[in-house]
């Protein structure tokens, strides 16, 4: 088998994944040994029509006009890599859906000139099509994308073990935000991978990777009102930061309406 | 115990002239808490900790540790520089007694190489404590606040100096120079430990009868409640010095040909810890793996090495965002205790190993032979390209462990019978990464094998007996050396029957060989599947393997049946053989659980106290039957 022919796809978000794409500069040469980077706006200027072996799709559907665009990737790529919180849970565009207006009213709120704007609900792409392999983050992990790559080269699944941050943080001997300085951590809900990456600086874990397998944001979102006195809005706004609409996320919610 | 004296203030310069010889490791303080690490200046040292947020295991059961390299089919363990000597300071009486208790794992069977190196070269000094932490409650177990062995030399804080206490030959040889701690000082020691002893608060009461208690309380509504809190973020066993449970897996390079197998820290709290193909979780319910969690380190570890699972360190409590704590558990429980039971403890049939070969490195083993037996299950002939294998033996139900570098190992059992000498077969059906990259393989490719691993079916017991064999879909692979082993010896063996149920007729085992089975005297063979196509020329039964059980002529008595295929069959079947009045002793089960190692290490294959890869995958049902939870 020749490289795999990949493609970068993006729809509503601030590039950020694809630019961790690219920002592997010690093995970027490599990769591009075993891969054949058909089309790729941010960082070619040649591109090329599908078909494709891998798509990787960063961002989220926020339009119908994307909603199209997604649709076609599906039909072009063998597989459907879904690149970052946006496309693997609606990520940060996804607040919209829970600010309690109408699409009109968001949109009359953002754009000024109205008349060619049409916008929905957000949503991850797996809403909308079927996903092979989801890539978390916020932006995404560049071991994990290289692993991702390893595996589909060899034709294996990687199987992803998204139990919560907590663990890579207390590998690092981290003292815990949470306990011990009364930070508002959402590292013990939230899927690993990222190697604790914001705890080890000393910031708390913001949920950005979506929830670990088994996740209990019920309790956590106790913890949050009754031991470190959030309020139930703060608690609410925590769990939809990044992916309020997992139904995982939304039971840290709970029944609080007004965000 | 010879004691000796050191005055605080030639702490500094003692280590210093450790640290000629030794890498010193010990407590330093860390945003107001304490961690050990590689002391480079003494005055770092904080011998005052009070627990560190990692346990000293770190520097035996590395957190990740490269097992081996491999490059294409080969493997070969990585050429390093040799361990240098190493000395940990400070160590607390808990810490110590876990690492006592991970000697147990690591070292006993299928002695751990890497373990074995980083221990064998690590001095050990103690530190006894001489005021309680907030959280432990070591007394309950004896493993502190003194400490009584396990170490080279234990230090304690009497004021102005240290008492050093020598516990090895090499602690006396540390302790050369100093001065013989005089009768007043060791009464000081003897007082500090023993007020620190009186003012601790938290304990376990009972420990001798712990795994009595928790077995008849194992439905406690303690567990529900705990569950609703748990966050299952795996803190308190990351943090745990006595846990041991760990993932295998490969890394490659971009060549895709090159890559490590390494090991990282597991915990039983994940849920992707007992995870095997076609995302199968065995312990998919929290309640499940926090009860596994608790049960492991009060009884359970108690029983399968005889060591404590818990040392009262009260690491998991300090760590838990929601306080679960072992203490309040067991005081909660004792206030309204379930009814007393009459318990079984299960008491594994101990097979130990001991040689002194990397357990851990492959065999090469060639493909002779390819052949499709179901679109999805091949049975490959395999034998090992060493001659020093041919004395290579296993018994009828036991398993291999194949790997296939850069995709990783898996656990496969034995498809043909153990009297077959040259080759063997393994039956695989194509569900995970291994097992598909098995199936892309031909006949000359080499794949990697070690084992054979477990116990297996009991062939000198049913000899002069009815055998009953009772197979579900792919479960009938671990029996055809059964079948063959018998067809060959007929005579020793009474009468034969085989049942044998599929999901559709296409995805039946063996086929081609049922006409010889058939002919065998005194032999019954029974087939049904679960459903048919239309088009399906099928003459046999429709209908789950349990209909077929009616159709049994053998006796109860001077029979035995021997079971195997997914848990919910045999879950049916065995309440149905014991229904048509089997004993449970009479009935042997083949469990299927995640293994990483086979050697009673990683801990992914737990079933309760039960390590499914060595104590099984075959077992008589009495010896399980009584497990807290039970077994289907």
């Amino acid at each position: 088998m020749g490289k795999p022919k990949v493609a970068f796809f993006k729809l509503s978000s601030c590039a950020g994944c694809q630019l961790s794409a690219l920002n592997i500069e010690p093995i970027l040469l490599d990769v591009l040994g075993v891969i054949d980077i058909r089309y790729f706006v941010m960082a070619k200027r040649e591109n090329h029509g599908g078909p494709y072996d891998i798509g990787f799709v960063e961002g989220a559907v926020t339009s119908p006009r994307e909603l199209e665009e997604l649709k076609k990737i599906r039909e072009e790529c063998s597989v459907v890599v879904a690149m970052g919180t946006c496309a693997c849970f609606g990520g940060i565009p996804s607040i919209k859906n829970f600010c309690g207006m109408t699409q009109k009213q968001i949109e009359a709120k953002v754009y000024t000139e109205l008349w060619d704007i049409k916008s929905m609900p957000v949503y991850g792409i797996d809403y909308y099509i079927d996903v092979d392999y989801y890539l978390r983050g916020c932006p995404i992990d560049k071991n994990e994308y290289l692993i991702l790559i390893k595996s589909l080269l060899k034709g294996i699944n990687p199987l992803f073990r998204f139990h919560s941050v907590c663990n890579e943080c207390i590998l690092k001997e981290n003292v815990c935000l949470l306990i011990h300085r009364k930070k508002a951590c959402m590292g013990s809900v939230t899927a690993s991978g990222c190697g604790a990456l914001c705890t080890s600086l000393g910031r708390e874990c913001e949920g950005c990777r979506g929830p670990a397998s088994d996740c209990n944001a019920e309790s956590l979102a106790e913890v949050f009102t009754k031991e470190l006195g959030l309020s139930k809005a703060d608690v609410a706004r925590k769990f939809l930061k990044y992916a309020g609409n997992t139904p995982e996320f939304s039971k840290g919610v709970g029944h609080y309406e007004h965000y | 115990m010879e004691k000796y004296i050191l005055p605080k203030s030639e702490l500094a310069e003692y280590v210093n002239k450790l640290k000629k010889e030794y890498e010193i490791f010990g407590p330093v303080s860390k945003d107001n808490k304490y961690v050990f690490q590689s002391i480079e200046d003494p005055q770092d040292l904080r011998l005052e900790y009070d627990t560190t947020i990692l346990p000293p295991k770190k520097y035996f059961h590395s957190p990740e540790q490269i097992m081996m390299e491999f490059s294409g089919i080969a493997d070969s363990v990585q050429e390093k520089e040799p361990v240098g000597k190493r000395l940990l300071i400070g160590v607390h009486p808990c810490d110590v007694n876990a690492i006592l208790s991970l000697d147990k794992v690591f070292l006993n069977t299928y002695s751990d190489p890497y373990y074995k190196e980083l221990r064998e070269n690590t001095i050990i000094i103690a530190n006894n404590c001489t005021q309680p932490c907030k959280d432990g409650f070591c007394a309950s177990f004896k493993t502190g606040p003194g400490i009584e062995n396990g170490f080279d030399l234990a230090l304690t804080d009497i004021g102005p100096k240290y008492v050093i206490t020598v516990g090895s030959e090499k602690g006396k040889e540390l302790a050369k120079g100093f001065d013989l701690a005089d009768e007043k000082e060791t009464a000081l020691e003897k007082k500090t430990i023993n007020d620190c002893l009186n003012n601790i608060t938290r304990w376990i009461d009972d420990v001798d009868n712990i795994a009595n208690f928790l077995h008849a309380n194992f439905e406690h509504e303690v567990w529900m409640e705990t569950k609703e809190e748990c966050l299952a973020c795996g803190a308190c066993t990351t943090a745990c010095p006595t846990c041991y449970c760990f993932a295998v897996k490969d890394m490659v390079e971009l060549c895709l040909e090159k890559g490590q197998r390494t090991r990282v820290w597991d915990s039983c709290m994940f849920y992707e810890f007992s995870r095997v193909a076609l995302d199968h979780v065995f312990m998919a319910d929290r309640t499940s793996r926090i009860k596994q969690r608790i049960y492991h380190k009060l009884a359970y570890t108690k029983q399968q090495f005889d060591v404590l699972g818990c040392v009262g360190c009260g690491r998991c409590v300090g760590i838990c965002l929601k306080n679960i704590d072992p203490v309040k558990i067991i005081s909660r429980i004792r206030e309204v205790p379930c009814v007393p039971q009459d318990p079984c403890i299960y008491n594994p049939q101990q097979k130990s190993v001991v040689d002194n070969h990397n357990p851990w490195l492959t065999e090469k083993a060639v493909i002779k032979a390819v052949k499709k037996i179901t679109p999805d299950v091949n049975t490959y002939t395999f034998k090992f390209t060493s001659p020093n294998m041919k004395d290579y033996s296993f018994e009828n139900g036991t398993y291999n462990m194949i790997s296939i570098f850069g995709v990783g190992e898996s656990p496969i059992s034995i498809s043909s019978s153990e009297e077959e000498k040259d080759t063997f077969d393994h039956t695989v059906r194509v569900v995970g990464n291994v097992t598909s990259a098995l199936g892309k393989l031909h006949v000359g490719d080499i794949v990697g094998i070690r084992g054979p691993y477990g116990h297996g079916w009991p062939m000198e017991e049913m000899k002069g007996k009815n055998v009953l064999i009772i197979a579900g879909g792919i479960g009938l692979a671990p029996l055809r050396g059964v079948i063959k082993s018998i067809e060959r010896n007929r005579d020793q063996y009474g009468r034969l029957e085989i049942l044998y149920g599929s999901k559709i007729p296409e995805s039946m085992l063996f086929t081609d060989e049922y006409g010889d089975w058939q002919k065998m005297p005194d032999t019954q063979l029974l087939l049904t599947v679960d459903c048919v196509g239309d088009n399906d020329d099928w003459k046999e039964n429709i209908g789950v393997v349990t209909k077929l059980c009616d159709k049994i002529t053998c006796s109860t008595e001077n029979t035995i049946v021997l079971a195997c295929g997914p848990d919910v069959m045999m879950k049916y079947v065995v309440a149905k053989m014991l229904k048509l009045g089997f004993k449970p002793n009479q009935v042997f089960v083949s469990l299927e659980r995640r293994m990483g190692c086979g050697m009673k290490k990683c801990g992914n294959c737990h079933l309760g106290p039960v390590f499914v890869c060595q104590d099984g995958p075959v077992f008589r049902y009495s010896d399980i039957m009584n497990l807290p939870g039970g077994v289907f």
